[in-house]
């Protein structure tokens, strides 16, 4: 009976060691050897106080491990890792988990998809979530399932919407307490979107925020007639979260169709917002809309950016967020004022943002059957990569693109799982569009280096306390570059487009730095 | 009116009423059906060919920079309904029209949107094929930087079927302005949304001072690989170069008037349309139109 006793506390202690409770997640910070949620913390900085890869020894990192999920294409998982256990996701809704140190699998899952599926930008999936023993995954058969962290094993699976219209996931969830919180993918087909809340033990929807007001709601007079019901606004990045304010802070994408505006007159709430909901009900605390009936295709789904600093002379707390409309935001996340915004590369369709946070919209602009060329093109002057904040340096560190776009607006009729785009954009013919690695001032977005790409980007930015921030291209270069100066420090070609940002973490005294291309992931360390 | 475009002759007829039934029975009434139907299908394919099939044949389907006029009348893959769908749905291995993952109405509205078009009012080809293949393989000197069918350069894009992928007013303007609509290059299929490079005109100048031109057959931010005007490959690290400037210009010579006349260029255009990717370019034709414009003269 006491060896009994010895036994079970011996293994109650093992599985609570596995635990990953609220309480971790709300500290991540403070554990730097895992990567427990998508951004590596509630805050959205991917950064990391690891700091044995440096700028000093960078130029010898070397491959520690490859690990093949098996389907060649867009790679875009953010894994996570916890206590030596690494789980990713792959393209095709496959999941898994491995040896973090020797990338040997421990099991692998495979979700069975239906065969007509319609994300509009490849079978994706950007990772997981985790809690307890489970880990969560939103499919692009527009289901939440949560898994069980030793085995891979289904644990729950409920239906959040419809595959048939179009409505699918390929978001990373985010957990607070208890909840796990997705937000919808499909404003290319003519969605409504929405952000739903499951509980984690039993996945059974806790709330849910429809991102297009429906008739008697605030926002619904936003909509000209019934172009609300097909209105697009999806919710497909990961949102960030503020504990002590409890309030989530999710931004959404474009209204649909991205490029006709014709029959959708207003500004289209809640379409291309940041909004701030009660972690707990889901209510709106405040919104911000930072591309009113946009035409452009503009989704605010850049990552939140949770920051505590001193503006105009008093401690504040703020929201920064570089978005693909070319200006970077700071918003007091109290209460969603604006504070400012920037442009920080090359921009068209409006010429600035006037003092009460509205763009001052290009006149001379106007959409046509034929095409009219605009900066920044539809894949916008950044996008979902994550970008990543240094508190070391005070700098944001983001992705960009140099493309405009010929944007060609038509009428387009609404049909049910088809997609719903109002015509088309074409690549500008005139200039090769290229990329760079931008080192903003976090507050004021000035420029402090630029580290150009030959092509622009599909791949965002992690910086850790090593003063080294690293960056993947288009190209197929993973790229580590000094925080400071943007001083090139070290490449590898891994032959594939890189679609996602790199993570860190350290295992048995090693850190580690991996990143997802092509069909594999790429473990790097000092030898 | 609108209440009977929702229901279906059938239960029209089970309503029990005359006057419907006779309507139904119309050929009036079936001919304006059709052609409503007809023209819903046109202006339903016309939304999906733009958002899914312009980026290569061009908003007006009279061709682009990656894809043939589909005005034309010619059908190199099949001019059936059931060959165009096969082509739409599974692509053309080889090429560059991928498989499409449309449902069959979209495809048969894309079709319907097709077969609305107007005939082209482009320049054809009314020429000589057999005294253009003399052109281009002399005079012109087209096959000094360009391959048919194994033979010839390897400068610029590969001609082996370029009249299947390309309209006339393409390969006129392409002869006439090569700096108009440069060809792409390479496509990398694990680069979704990147960008083909293009056939512009690359100089790299190297530590010494000295100079390479050709064309970038590949590049990143570290390395390029290029051909060189002596159709030598350089594989340069731009750690060990000055400078890579793109002039965003073509390195093929325009060809004027001077350089290549009306009815030159009408023969040299005729043996261009005559390459499918078969080797069938030995057999001299006319061009299937005749009737040409200015531009072709």
């Amino acid at each position: 009976m006491k060896r009994a006793l010895l036994l079970a506390l011996f293994f109650g202690a093992a599985l609570s060691q596995a635990q990953v409770t609220y309480e971790r997640l709300q500290s991540a910070a403070n554990e730097p050897q895992n990567w427990l949620t998508y951004s590596g913390r509630y805050s959205g900085w991917r950064y990391s106080t690891l700091d044995q890869i440096s700028t000093n020894n960078a130029s010898h990192l070397a491959m520690q491990w490859t690990f093949q999920v098996a389907d060649l294409g867009q790679f875009e998982t953010t894994p996570l890792v916890v206590d030596g256990v690494l789980y990713g996701t792959g393209q095709n809704d496959r999941a898994f988990a491995i040896d973090a140190r020797t990338g040997r699998p421990i099991w692998r899952y495979q979700r069975s998809l239906p065969e007509k599926l319609q994300p509009c930008c490849g079978m994706v999936n950007r990772g997981m979530a985790i809690l307890g023993d489970r880990l969560f995954v939103a499919t692009l058969d527009a289901h939440v399932i949560a898994l069980d962290t030793k085995s891979g094993n289904v644990l729950w699976d409920v239906t959040a919407a419809d595959y048939h219209k179009a409505y699918t996931f390929t978001v990373a969830p985010l957990v607070v307490k208890n909840e796990v919180i997705v937000g919808i993918s499909g404003g290319e087909y003519g969605v409504r979107g929405f952000i739903d809340a499951y509980d984690a033990a039993t996945g059974r929807r806790l709330w849910r925020f429809e991102t297009v007001p429906g008739p008697g709601e605030p926002g619904h007079e936003t909509w000209k007639g019934d172009s609300w019901k097909t209105g697009g606004a999806p919710a497909w990045i990961t949102g960030t979260y503020d504990p002590e304010l409890n309030l989530v802070y999710w931004p959404t994408g474009n209204p649909a169709p991205s490029n006709y505006g014709g029959e959708r007159g207003g500004d289209n709430l809640y379409s291309n917002c940041m909004l701030a909901l009660d972690a707990d009900t889901g209510k709106l605390k405040w919104y911000f809309q930072f591309t009113p009936h946009d035409l452009y295709d503009y989704d605010a789904t850049q990552i939140p950016i949770l920051l505590d600093a001193q503006w105009e002379g008093r401690p504040r707390k703020l929201l920064l967020q570089a978005n693909r409309n070319g200006f970077l935001y700071v918003l007091d996340r109290t209460d969603g004022k604006f504070l400012s915004a920037k442009p920080f590369g090359k921009v068209t369709w409006a010429t600035e943002i006037g003092a009460d946070g509205k763009p001052v919209v290009n006149a001379s602009l106007k959409t046509n059957p034929e095409g009219t060329r605009v900066c920044p093109g539809a894949l916008g002057l950044t996008n979902w990569y994550a970008p990543s904040y240094s508190p070391d340096t005070g700098l944001l560190y983001v992705a960009t693109s140099t493309e405009c776009d010929l944007f060609t607006s038509a009428p387009q009729p609404y049909r049910a799982g088809h997609d719903f785009l109002g015509s088309v954009y074409l690549p500008d013919p005139v200039e090769r569009p290229t990329g760079a690695l931008k080192a903003l001032d976090a507050l004021s977005g000035a420029e402090k280096w630029s580290f150009p790409y030959f092509s622009n980007p599909n791949g965002g930015a992690l910086s850790t306390a090593g003063g080294v921030v690293f960056a993947g291209e288009s190209d197929g270069n993973f790229i580590a570059l000094d925080t400071k100066t943007g001083h090139d420090l070290w490449h590898v070609q891994l032959g594939a487009a890189i679609y996602s940002t790199a993570i860190t973490f350290q295992v048995d005294g090693k850190q580690y730095v991996v990143i997802p291309a092509g069909a594999a992931l790429f473990a790097f360390t000092l030898p | 009116m609108p209440i009977f475009k929702s229901l279906s002759c059938g239960m029209v007829l089970r309503l029990g009423s005359a006057i419907t039934g006779l309507l139904c029975l119309s050929p009036l009434y079936a001919a304006e059906k059709t052609a409503i139907e007809k023209s819903a299908a046109v202006k339903e394919g016309a939304s999906v060919f733009r958002a899914n099939c312009s980026p290569c044949h061009g908003l007006n389907a009279r061709g682009g920079g990656r894809g043939p006029d589909l005005t034309s009348g010619r059908w190199t893959h099949g001019s059936s309904d059931a060959a165009i769908f096969r082509t739409i749905s599974q692509g053309v291995p080889g090429t560059e029209m991928p498989a499409n993952a449309l449902e069959d109405s979209e495809i048969r509205a894309i079709i319907s949107f097709l077969r609305s078009l107007s005939p082209p009012k482009n320049p054809v080809a009314m020429g000589d094929s057999t005294q253009g293949r003399e052109i281009f393989n002399g005079k012109a000197g087209c096959a000094d930087c360009h391959m048919v069918l194994g033979h010839g350069g390897v400068l610029g894009p590969d001609l082996s079927r370029v009249g299947a992928s390309r309209s006339v007013a393409y390969l006129i303007d392409s002869i006439r302005q090569p700096n108009k609509d440069l060809s792409t290059g390479i496509t990398d299929p694990n680069n979704h949304y990147g960008l083909a490079l293009v056939y512009d005109t690359v100089t790299v100048v190297n530590a010494d001072g000295t100079k390479l031109t050709g064309v970038a057959k590949n590049e990143d931010t570290y390395s390029v690989q290029l051909i060189s005007t002596d159709q030598k490959l350089h594989l340069l690290l731009k750690k060990d170069v000055r400078e890579v400037t793109h002039e965003r210009r073509s390195l093929m010579p325009p060809y004027s008037e001077d350089a290549l006349d009306g009815p030159q260029l009408q023969n040299l255009i005729a043996y261009l349309e005559t390459l499918r990717g078969e080797d069938n370019a030995n057999m001299p034709s006319r061009g299937l139109h005749t009737g040409g414009t200015k531009e072709a003269k």
